[in-house]
């Protein structure tokens, strides 16, 4: 049996490895523009051409009238990937679990206890799809979205410009404004849905503002005086709740799409700059900031979620 | 349970502040731009976005405050 080294490699193996990486970057940075400022122009014909990030996603085609954009047809692959990824692991269930089967029940495992940890046994299970929608759609949108081919294939649509293909559906601001509404309108459903009218007063308290003013009606002036400006405060602090979930929704849009956005951007110049390799680390930093941005997102619907559907004082 | 919501709940709060004083800054421009009132509304809608802010704030960190007293009295 031959002698094991580093990382399941034999040792000759290993600093073939090195060598070959090693040289492949030194290639590629002396090849890149990085490497010219420094070095100069050694005619190394692996050199990238500048890339020109662009903000709004491009329209690819036109159905029944809407623009489709290439962050869309992005949406659709992880929507599709998603259905027939679930499909497939479904259809032959064991009890003791195959690899996919497990690595699949690990992690829905996993996000099914935190959403237990944080809104308690029953809400836990109430929460757990929207949760766990949130949260897959998100993270894989963003590893897909890293896979070779998203953001390099180009076409040319039916006006005669070139377009990229696909695009990070989350790296165009509609859709994580969509995602940010549909968390918004879940926690709003919920809580009236567990509290009843009385969730509305958390926005509109006027009660103790009338009750103030009918003790100033019955007599009791000095009093109602007292009861009213803690009336007002009640009413303003209502306001505030009410913007306060106004700038929640503009908060999760900017966030998911700064984050994704920045992560593309940083990808394409880190190509750039040192084509090749140096890309790689880059690559690893990408899936942990997609599946930290999913638990995020998942994670905070969840809090508000669990917030707004707790009853006063507890 | 405490623990996660108020980590989740701080990862916000940088985003908050930000937003709600730009928010309040906008709006007050776009009004005053509408109604011709510069610069009273701008000013209004920074006083407000902070206010706002303070507010948010303090409603995100009060479960760690809560925790925190809880424990001290245990």
């Amino acid at each position: 049996m031959p002698r094991k080294g580093c990382l399941g490699c034999s040792f000759p193996v290993l600093v073939l490895l090195i060598l070959v990486l090693l040289a492949l970057f030194i290639v590629g940075f002396l090849s890149g523009p990085l490497g010219k400022s420094m070095f100069g122009d050694l005619g190394l014909p692996f050199g990238t051409v500048q890339p020109e990030p662009k903000l709004p996603a491009e329209t690819v085609f036109h159905l029944f009238g809407f623009p489709i954009a290439n962050s869309v047809i992005g949406a659709w692959i992880t929507i599709i990937f998603l259905v027939v990824f679930s499909y497939v692991v479904t259809r032959r269930m064991k009890m003791v679990p195959g690899r996919l089967q497990g690595v699949f029940e690990s992690l829905l495992g996993w996000l099914y206890n935190f959403c237990k940890n944080v809104a308690g046994e029953e809400k836990g299970r109430l929460f757990f799809p929207v949760v766990a929608t949130i949260f897959l759609f998100v993270a894989f949108n963003a590893w897909l979205s890293l896979i070779p081919g998203f953001g390099s294939i180009e076409i040319i649509n039916p006006e005669g410009h070139h377009v990229h293909l696909l695009r990070g559906a989350n790296t165009d601001v509609n859709m994580p404004l969509a995602l940010a509404l549909a968390s918004f309108i879940f926690v709003e459903l919920f809580g009236l849905r567990t509290l009843g009218i009385r969730y509305l007063t958390k926005f509109f308290n006027a009660g103790p503002f009338f009750k103030s003013l009918g003790q100033i009606l019955r007599g009791k002036v000095r009093d109602g005086f007292s009861g009213m400006i803690t009336g007002f405060i009640h009413i303003f602090v209502g306001i505030l709740e009410a913007l306060s979930e106004m700038v929640r929704i503009v908060s999760f849009t900017f966030r998911l799409f700064g984050n994704m956005t920045a992560g593309e951007i940083l990808l394409l110049i880190a190509i750039f700059l040192v084509p090749w390799l140096f890309a790689l680390p880059f690559y690893g930093l990408e899936l942990l900031v997609g599946f930290v941005q999913a638990l995020i997102f998942g994670g905070l619907t969840l809090v508000f979620l669990t917030l707004a559907t707790a009853h006063h004082g507890e | 349970m405490s623990r996660w919501v108020a980590a989740l709940r701080l990862t916000g709060v940088g985003f908050f502040i930000g937003i709600s004083i730009v928010g309040g800054v906008v709006v007050g421009l776009w009004v005053d731009s509408k109604l011709g009132t510069s610069p009273v509304l701008v000013i209004v809608g920074l006083i407000l976005g902070v206010i706002l802010a303070v507010y948010g704030v303090y409603q995100m960190l009060l479960p760690l405050l809560v925790s925190k007293r809880n424990k001290e009295k245990n």
